[in-house]
């Protein structure tokens, strides 16, 4: 399999903030080697919404996890591709509150040092700096974590430490990415004193905080505790939560399901990142949290302006919140495309069958339609459309040749031969033929 | 653990990670208290240390070496009640309050060594195996399989029996057998701490192994070795008086297993007092650390919390 990834015609200035390039990532278990991501190629825009949808064991969630390599290795193994990452920074022509040459995302990407601009291998013919996630090391891709991307997981009751404060948790952040700004707040910019940047990055050992406990460094230690206690407020208050002074000094435990995932919020968003991963963010949650918890996040992505890879299998949902759609199927893309593209005109007979598939007052009463069959095992899949045993074109040509991704009208791309037949095919597959 | 809705008194802002701090440690200490078997417990406890700290005051502390017991050669066999040996003397005109007052700090020296020398080479042992894994883990593991397949007492007795009868070989006997446990407790928690979603959260906010390992991971991993720890303050005594009542301490060292077995002698002949007291000491210590530990466990363990 060689899918490169679809070209793109340039758009503006504005760009991709990442970009999953033929991305494989294997596991191996004692029946064999499990293709659980097996070629996915997407890119993420400045300042979109991608949903990526797909039911269960698709691979969406390692999909996601690779960005940041949060993939248990072993029994993983990385076994191609790479997730390409462009870091970006305040728009200088608007400085971050959104104008014509940032497309309205307030960001702009960083030019390339390899070719300044011109565009070389390492930086993906973009002409601007990308990052390997997939290889760079772990020292540099800490940096990049909770700084240049977030993650929100999909149960903020586990995903919060139990033995730390709210406060302790989210000035963690702080104390990872920002010690230059807590110094600066703390009227200590200039301050050349190890112990207190120690203390600010929370390095100091038992006998340093001995030292910062006795004056003249307790004043200024008090100082540096006040403007963290100001900064986490600070990303408290941006998600809405009452009187956030008081909240954090809570443990998780005190707090109920819908607080929590706004002080994860809260937590991802508090170095404002270019790329936020939400990970099923309100399956945990009840119902009417989770639509309040939706609309902080459309508002807080409004103020931030950060691209957002938001992964669900909640159809309806990802209509409402996203502005692209991709589609996985078992392992695999096999639609992306503009999100009413996608739900008024799907091309992939498994979106087909997905979109089908919603409840809606169309369907007689009682009546819920499925899609037959169940997802093959992806224990060394064979080379054929994947979708081949479920769907109701299949022709023999399906089970021989492994449609690619390409792209169709509207910049909507799908892996099916209904719509891009090989060439010299005996038969090609219809949606006018079902053949079962 | 009380619940949020408990009043809180507004931190200073200060206070911040100490207070909220205090306030979970009064909330256990608060909820120790509630339980009357534990209170009796921690309250023998404060007793026993109390009298172990407060020795020389207690009694005349014995010259040169205040571990050994003073000898009065002519009050022999001398029954409680006697003047000036208010519980008796045993049969070479030692003073049995001397060597109950004397054998708490003896005792308290003794656990106190022995379970913080194996906490942290459990600890140590126990959160490498279970934080790297593979190889190492297995490693660790099957080393630690040997300690455990012999029976504690036995190998702790053939540890002092090669090293010679003295208390700092008893310390060193119970060290190598204590720490096996603490190492497979750490472990077990800590492959199951580090598989939980924070883990990953703290990685995803650019933390380093090290930092989540201490910020994550420990903190919630630690509370079965506190349990543990104090049950083991209790049986350190217990197994450590069983060895020095076999003979493998010095001879005349103020200690509850060596006064008992003084004493053993004369049981048959009436003279009871000898090793009873001594005996009632080690009874009270190892009930004492048992209760409070059990009441620890129900507090800590948030499987039982349901039940109160």
């Amino acid at each position: 399999m060689t899918v490169a990834p679809a070209p793109e015609p340039a758009v503006g200035t504005a760009g991709t903030v990442a970009s999953v390039v033929d991305l494989k990532v294997h596991f191996e278990s004692k029946a064999g080697r499990v293709h659980a991501v097996d070629g996915v190629n997407f890119d993420i825009r400045d300042g979109e919404t991608l949903g990526l949808v797909g039911e269960t064991g698709c691979g969406k969630t390692v999909t996601a996890r690779s960005f940041l390599r949060l993939v248990p290795m072993p029994p993983g193994i990385h076994a191609g591709g790479s997730v390409l990452f462009r870091p970006h920074v305040r728009c200088s022509h608007c400085s971050g509150s959104g104008c014509e040459e940032c497309e309205g995302t307030g960001r702009q990407p960083v030019e390339c040092t390899v070719c300044a601009g011109a565009g070389c291998a390492a930086c993906d013919h973009s002409g601007f700096e990308t990052i390997d996630l997939s290889h760079i090391s772990e020292r540099e891709l800490r940096g990049i974590r909770g700084d240049r991307i977030a993650m929100i997981f999909q149960d903020p009751a586990k995903a919060l430490n139990p033995a730390l404060t709210v406060r302790d948790q989210i000035a963690e952040v702080f104390a990872q990415h920002r010690t230059s700004e807590v110094l600066e707040r703390a009227a200590l910019g200039t301050s050349r004193n190890p112990l207190l940047r120690r203390y600010v990055s929370q390095k100091s050992r038992l006998f340093e905080k001995a030292l910062l406990a006795v004056p003249p460094l307790r004043s200024r230690r008090q100082r540096i505790e006040k403007v963290f206690d100001d900064m986490v407020a600070a990303a408290l208050a941006e998600t809405q939560i009452p009187n956030p002074s008081k909240v954090m000094q809570r443990y998780p435990h005190e707090l109920s399901g819908g607080m929590k995932q706004r002080v994860m919020i809260a937590q991802a968003l508090a170095c404002n990142p270019d790329l936020l991963i939400a990970d099923e963010p309100t399956t945990a949650l009840d119902v009417t949290v989770q639509a309040r918890i939706i609309e902080l996040i459309k508002e807080l992505k409004g103020v931030h302006k950060s691209a957002v890879l938001y992964i669900s299998h909640d159809l309806s949902l990802v209509r409402r919140v996203c502005d692209r759609v991709a589609v996985m199927y078992a392992g695999r893309v096999v639609e992306i495309g503009p999100t009413e593209e996608i739900f008024a005109n799907p091309l992939h007979p498994y979106t087909r069958g997905l979109i089908a598939a919603i409840p809606s007052r169309a369907n007689d009463r009682g009546q819920l339609v499925a899609i037959r069959g169940t997802v093959p095992e992806l224990i060394d899949p064979p080379p054929s459309c994947r979708f081949v045993q479920r769907c109701s074109f299949a022709v023999s040509i399906c089970a021989q040749i492994d449609p690619e991704l390409e792209t169709g009208p509207d910049r909507h791309a799908v892996a099916c031969f209904i719509h891009n037949p090989p060439e010299g095919a005996a038969e090609v597959p219809s949606f006018s033929k079902p053949t079962s | 653990m009380a619940v949020g809705t408990a009043p809180r008194t507004p931190a200073a802002p200060l206070a911040g990670a100490l207070g909220t701090r205090l306030r979970r440690f009064t909330e256990i200490a608060r909820e120790v208290l509630r339980n009357p078997t534990t209170l009796i417990g921690a309250a023998l406890i404060v007793g026993m240390i109390g009298m172990a700290i407060f020795a020389p005051l207690l009694i005349e502390p014995n010259t040169p070496n205040p571990y050994q017991m003073p000898r009065d050669w002519g009050a022999l066999n001398e029954p409680p009640g006697t003047p000036g040996h208010f519980l008796g003397t045993t049969q070479q005109g030692g003073d049995v309050l001397y060597g109950v007052i004397w054998g708490a700090r003896t005792s308290l020296r003794l656990s106190i060594i022995v379970v913080s020398i194996t906490v942290v080479i459990g600890l140590i042992v126990g959160s490498l195996a279970g934080f790297l894994g593979g190889k190492i883990d297995e490693l660790l593991m099957r080393l630690v399989d040997v300690f455990l397949s012999i029976p504690e007492l036995i190998f702790a007795l053939a540890i002092a029996a090669v090293l010679g009868p003295s208390f700092g070989n008893i310390i060193l006997a119970l060290a190598a057998v204590f720490w096996v446990k603490y190492a497979r407790i750490i472990r077990g928690q800590v492959i199951h701490i580090k598989q939980n979603e924070y883990v990953d959260a703290a990685r995803v906010i650019g933390d380093s192994d090290l930092r989540i390992y201490m910020k994550d991971v420990l903190p919630n991993s630690i509370t079965p070795v506190v349990v543990q720890a104090t049950l083991d303050m209790g049986n350190v005594v217990l197994i450590g008086a069983t060895l020095s009542f076999i003979g493998l301490a010095e001879a005349g060292l103020a200690e509850w297993g060596v006064l008992v077995s003084q004493g053993q002698a004369g049981i048959s002949a009436g003279r009871w007092w000898a090793s009873t007291f001594p005996g009632l000491m080690v009874f009270l210590w190892a009930l004492a650390f048992n209760l409070v530990g059990d009441g620890l466990r129900d507090i800590l363990d948030p499987r039982t919390e349901s039940k109160r």
